[in-house]
């Protein structure tokens, strides 16, 4: 029979249903009888939907202002370049 | 699509991914600055919106192994395998208890959201790198390996591995209490 730790090996296949058939009927075999590993796969699917629930940080305060620094900057430059005729040239 | 566009919408996911890359809020302020001037000046050159997220998961990806190869300490640590934790029989090392209730959205309090932020910012790079791609981004696992420039198998078995190792860290906190 499948060891645990062979089964926990396998999972990640096993989760998304790649598992060939007839490793996936041994597996299934094994958490009928192993209510270890059955508890270790409900925890291993939920450790794997977990980060989906995870909210995103905002950006810092400080991180807002060097990135609004760098767009205006930036918008700066591309206008100075089209009042200079698209040459890449400064004005004069 | 627009500096100021690209400011709103990309600027909060660009510094999330690498803020958990890198497991480090302020080099994920250093990186998300560096990626934003680089894309805000290609953007004039940029064609084909569409492609746009994916350029920009390359540029940040790119950007955040940069950083952490440019830190000055790095410390060496030896990357534990999370098959270890089973005898050599095969059998669990430990007991294996069931979760309590499924933790799910509207459960997860900011206590357990900061709790799975610090489990992941402790897995090692290699693991976290494709841990972060594959299950929070929810990258396809091709287009993970793609960007980290490994294969797609050694991408698999690095989520793998990742995955066993949050699950051990986390267990202490949503196991069940022994009878």
């Amino acid at each position: 029979m499948m060891t645990c730790r062979e089964l926990a090996e396998i999972l990640l296949d096993f989760v998304t249903g790649e598992l060939p058939p007839e490793l996936c009927r041994r597996l299934e075999q094994h958490l009928r009888l192993c209510s270890a590993c059955s508890a270790y796969l409900d925890s291993y699917r939920t450790t794997t939907a977990l980060p989906r629930w995870l909210p995103p940080a905002p950006l810092p305060p400080r991180l807002t202002t060097r990135l609004r620094m760098i767009l205006d900057l930036e918008c700066r430059v591309r206008d100075d370049r089209a009042e200079g005729g698209g040459g890449g040239e400064p004005a004069a | 699509l627009t500096a100021e566009q690209v400011f709103v919408q990309y600027a909060p996911r660009v510094y999330n991914l690498a803020r958990r890359m890198l497991g480090n809020a302020t080099d994920a302020e250093d990186v998300t600055q560096e990626v934003f001037l680089q894309v805000v000046r290609k953007l004039p050159t940029f064609r084909g919106e569409a492609a746009f997220p994916t350029w920009l998961y390359r540029v940040t990806v790119n950007a955040a192994l940069a950083y952490r190869r440019h830190r000055a300490v790095r410390a060496a640590h030896h990357v534990r395998d999370p098959l270890e934790d089973f005898l050599e029989s095969g059998q669990h090392r430990a007991p294996v208890r069931r979760w309590v209730a499924a933790p799910e959205k509207a459960a997860l309090d900011r206590e357990t959201h900061q709790l799975i932020e610090d489990a992941i910012a402790r897995l090692p790079d290699i693991y976290r790198d494709v841990y972060v791609l594959a299950d929070v981004e929810e990258l396809p696992n091709a287009q993970v390996a793609e960007l980290l420039g490994l294969s797609v198998a050694a991408a698999k078995s690095r989520l793998h591995r990742a995955r066993l190792l949050l699950r051990a860290a986390l267990a202490p906190h949503f196991e069940e209490r022994a009878a």
